[in-house]
């Protein structure tokens, strides 16, 4: 089975920010509460000042710390794809699985919101979901957190589980130039307009991310965590490089 | 009806009161708003004020479960005046926390059946949420025996060993909840479960002294013999002691912080320099250590009554800086949050302290008019304590019991 991961190659991305735009259109997101977010930030001090960007998905870790706080097992790991999911009929919103995230990519919905007018209001919704958008995507399997969320339990990004689960097995890269396989591309993915975003099994040695990340010496974000995101940032290139881990461990030889 | 029984009344009536006044309102806020009444929110604030009052009371309650337990187990006789009231309101103290945490969570009901029905072993608040469902009925089963008029502290000791070994497993799961987030420096340490341990010890000392001491109307002329021994005798000397422990923990934490370069412990140096923090350090718990510590005032009640209001109010402080100071940094550069995240609780969060606080002293007063939480079981059943030391000789040795 596969073990789907994403490269970002952050010397391709423009910040443009059509990846955030196409994961909200696709998934239904409410306004700033962005599964997909391009963080903005700058380094140094004026005169020598410079503004950044950052792409920042789930990164679906290997080893999840979301995973292993939940009391509840709302939050689990499918061991088809190495998708991290949330079933909305077992959260019980305690929001463990937030503070216990190091990278932010988890949302309580019921919170104030943050861009206004709150959009749950404009669009209510009557059959006990957040809102009612006027265009609503035809998946919904809350089972596995999609579609539109219940009141009172957390979401995040399902690596577009409803299109990547159904790409024909065996498949070592979902490219969106390849007209078979485009439906199966994460819509983040899909969409990015400098083809900065690559999605493939991670498993496979013959893969385009694996080949990626070993020829760009992809890094993952946060790896003293112990979390081993299953996304790779790519960034210059040379063989010399930072180190991503303290000490290598029996599940991450190398 | 006596004097006593009066005011208990009206300390049940007025906490009634408060608790319908505030849960009307907070549940009218909810109905209204949803969680928007809170003032958490998705840039790194998950867990608010109502998580520092559900803790707060949670690990008062285990305190004094574990002042109840050891004294049944090691104390003897010399506790037995302060026995049941603890037990008691370890009782009363949970239920408000629980009735907040309640209000907090998504889907509370759900969380009935979803937590002990996952068997999510990896995960502590699975084990905190068992941990704490045994302790409650070892807590209830300790309270029903000591409601008949004839109970000795040997027949409750297997009971008392049973609920120390489940408040302390309740005290240190609730501290590796933090002190496993690795990624977050202000919480992660592995001696959390021991400060928590010692936090919640000095918490229901607090409220015994000052709960003992409304249980009779704030007269110190009213109270028992035995309970005039305990507070003039090993008592005072303990909450001086369990505070002094407790200061060691907080100054040592916040000396490794403010040096450490580590991130995310840049958030010390916001929280040792808010009035907050002082007032914390030194009015709620230098004072009242200073005032304990002085023969002079030791034993004086009201001495012992305005620390123990002290300590109380230190200790909420010290859990909202504890909790909220582990979120205040942001998780990496960018996340729309370029300082230090900002929180403040709203006024539904405040009537939600009040709602614990209320519900807390309905329980409370409800066992003081009808369980009779003064009364220390048969006096026949009693053996009257040695006098500290008397066990001992001259010289320090051991004389043959
Ligand atoms: S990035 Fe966060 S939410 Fe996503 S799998 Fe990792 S720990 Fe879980
Ligand atoms: S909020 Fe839901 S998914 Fe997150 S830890 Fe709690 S029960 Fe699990
Ligand atoms: S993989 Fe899908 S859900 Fe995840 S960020 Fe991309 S578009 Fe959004």
């Amino acid at each position: 089975m596969a073990k789907w991961g994403m490269v970002i190659d952050l010397d391709k991305c423009t910040g443009c920010q059509a990846c955030t735009t196409a994961c909200s259109m696709e998934n239904n997101r409410l306004p700033g509460e962005n599964w997909q977010d391009v963080l903005f930030y700058h380094e140094g001090t004026y005169p020598n000042v410079k503004l950044m960007w950052f792409p920042r998905p789930c990164m679906h870790c290997e080893n999840p710390s979301c995973v292993s706080v939940c009391p509840t097992k709302a939050t689990y790991k499918d061991p088809h794809g190495g998708f991290v999911l949330m079933d909305w009929n077992r959260c019980i919103g305690c929001k463990y699985c937030q503070v216990a995230c190091p990278y932010g990519v988890r949302f309580y919905v019921d919170e104030k919101a943050p861009v206004q007018p709150d959009i749950r209001t404009v669009f209510p919704s009557a059959d006990g979901r957040v809102w009612d958008p006027p265009y609503r995507g035809p998946q919904d399997d809350p089972g596995r957190g999609i579609g539109i969320q219940p009141h009172g339990v957390v979401s995040k990004c399902t690596f577009c589980y409803h299109r990547v689960s159904k790409a024909p097995a065996g498949i070592a890269d979902l490219d969106e130039d390849i007209p078979a396989l485009k439906e199966y591309v994460p819509a983040c993915v899909r969409t990015c307009a400098p083809k900065a975003r690559f999605f493939g099994d991670l498993d496979n040695p013959e893969s385009t991310v694996n080949k990626l990340i070993a020829d760009k010496s992809g890094v993952r974000l946060k790896d003293e965590t112990g979390n081993k995101p299953q996304v790779y940032y790519l960034s210059g290139g040379a063989a010399a490089s930072v180190p991503s881990l303290r000490s290598m461990t029996p599940s991450d030889p190398a | 009806m006596n004097t006593v029984k009066t005011k208990q009344t009206g300390i049940l009536s007025v906490a009634l009161i408060g608790f319908l006044v505030s849960a009307g309102l907070v549940l009218d806020n909810l109905a209204q708003y949803g969680h928007a009444a809170l003032n958490t929110n998705n840039l790194g604030i998950s867990w608010g004020f109502p998580i520092v009052v559900y803790d707060y009371f949670l690990l008062t309650s285990t305190g004094l479960a574990m002042l109840a337990s050891l004294a049944i187990v090691f104390g003897g006789e010399t506790f037995r005046p302060v026995i049941k009231r603890a037990v008691w309101l370890a009782l009363a103290g949970l239920a408000g926390g629980v009735a907040v945490l309640f209000l907090e969570l998504g889907h509370p009901l759900r969380a009935l059946w979803a937590i002990p029905f996952s068997f999510a072993f990896s995960s502590p608040l699975y084990w905190k949420v068992m941990c704490v469902s045994f302790y409650v009925l070892s807590l209830l089963i300790l309270m029903a025996r000591m409601l008949k008029s004839h109970w000795t502290i040997a027949e409750l000791r297997i009971n008392g060993i049973v609920t120390l070994v489940l408040a302390l497993g309740v005290t240190s799961i609730a501290g590796v909840v933090y002190g496993s987030q690795s990624f977050r420096p202000f919480w992660a340490s592995g001696d959390i479960p021991i400060a928590f341990i010692f936090e919640s010890l000095l918490g229901g000392l607090a409220f015994i002294f000052f709960f003992t001491y409304l249980a009779y109307a704030f007269n110190p002329a009213a109270l028992p013999t035995g309970v005039k021994r305990l507070f003039t005798g090993p008592l005072p000397r303990l909450l001086a002691l369990a505070i002094f422990v407790h200061l060691l923990f907080v100054l040592a934490r916040m000396a490794s912080g403010l040096y450490g370069n580590l991130e995310g412990l840049q958030v010390w140096h916001h929280v040792a320099t808010s009035p907050l923090f002082y007032a914390e350090i030194l009015l709620g718990l230098v004072l009242p250590l200073v005032l304990l510590m002085r023969p002079g005032t030791r034993n004086n009640p009201w001495v012992q009554m305005l620390a123990s209001f002290l300590v109380m109010n230190a200790l909420l402080v010290s859990r909202y800086e504890y909790i909220l100071g582990g979120q205040l940094v942001p998780m990496f550069k960018g996340a729309w949050a370029p300082a230090l995240l900002s929180y403040f609780p709203s006024p539904t969060e405040w009537l939600m302290l009040l709602i614990a606080i209320f519900l807390s002293n309905t329980f409370n007063a409800l066992g003081e008019l009808f369980l009779g939480l003064s009364s220390e079981g048969d006096p026949s059943a009693r053996v009257e304590p040695e006098p500290l030391g008397a066990q001992w000789g001259e010289g320090g040795e051991r004389l043959a019991s």
